[in-house]
């Protein structure tokens, strides 16, 4: 592992198409990673993420996306401060690209920005995945959504 | 699955100065709150007190020659305040499991509409 980088790779059986606007679209986001997510999908879309349970404090972060390539590439940054332009230095960023592979897709993820950012950010990370990091929390949204879907919403 | 994080450890090394003192450590072998005011651009009396900070975690042990402190990076412990980045790594590993479980169903209630909107 490169010193301040994390790299995963997966393979997914949906389509490059599907697989893009899950990693891409606030509405699939709010399902894996952040509890609230609003910003536009395309270069520039700058908006936010929270955390936590609004009645006790969420906590909001800065999202910016870089590169929205469909249904190649999606990148953003995160964790810069609100007002601040996102640049290498004072944010991390998740790159995704996405081939297809077979009938599916191959996912790369990748996270940069730990090393100049400072540990700070990967503490807070940290702790920001812990909120999702459960399944006893997921599961019970997943199989809701499923449902959503298999209704044909 | 939980991310224990060791709070001091993180905080030692999250200051930009202190990062880039162990740097130097790490590069020279070893230093004294003097040698590395010279590279940086805080006092003496500033690195001194980050030096304390960097000892107290473990990040740093001192030894008394001559006149000052000389001070080493202890290995590993920085290695396990890399270790922890790896817990990011495995709050990553959730969150693609995730994808891979929401876009594997979308795919599926995708080709399930397909099939069955044949037969409207």
């Amino acid at each position: 592992m490169e010193f301040g980088t994390i790299e995963r790779e997966i393979h997914i059986d949906a389509s490059p198409e599907v697989v893009f606007d899950v990693v891409s679209r606030p509405e699939h986001l709010r399902e894996w990673w952040p509890d609230e997510a609003e910003f536009r999908a395309e270069p520039g879309g700058a908006g936010r993420i929270g955390f936590g349970d609004p009645a006790q404090g969420r906590t909001w972060v800065q999202v910016v996306v870089v590169d929205a390539v469909p249904p190649r590439l999606f990148s953003f940054r995160w964790t810069h401060e609100e007002g601040e332009s996102a640049a290498a230095g004072n944010s991390l960023l998740v790159v995704f690209e996405l081939e297809p592979a077979g009938t599916g897709t191959r996912l790369r993820m990748t996270e940069s920005g730990f090393r100049e950012r400072g540990w700070d950010e990967a503490k807070v990370a940290a702790e920001y995945a812990e909120h999702a990091a459960s399944w006893e929390f997921y599961l019970p949204r997943l199989s809701a959504y499923a449902a959503r879907l298999g209704a044909g919403a | 699955m939980s991310v224990v994080v060791d709070d001091d450890l993180w905080s030692a090394v999250g200051d930009p100065t202190r990062r880039r003192m162990l740097d130097l450590l790490l590069s020279q072998g070893s230093g004294t709150a003097t040698s590395l005011s010279e590279h940086l651009p805080v006092t003496r009396q500033a690195v001194a007190k980050h030096l304390v900070v960097l000892d107290r975690v473990g990040l740093v042990h001192a030894t008394i020659a001559g006149r000052e402190k000389h001070f080493r990076v202890d290995q590993s412990q920085l290695a396990r305040a890399v270790a922890q980045l790896a817990d990011v790594g495995a709050a990553w590993d959730s969150r693609l499991r995730r994808i891979k479980r929401i876009a594997e169903t979308i795919q599926l209630a995708k080709d399930t509409n397909y099939e069955t909107g044949n037969k409207h």
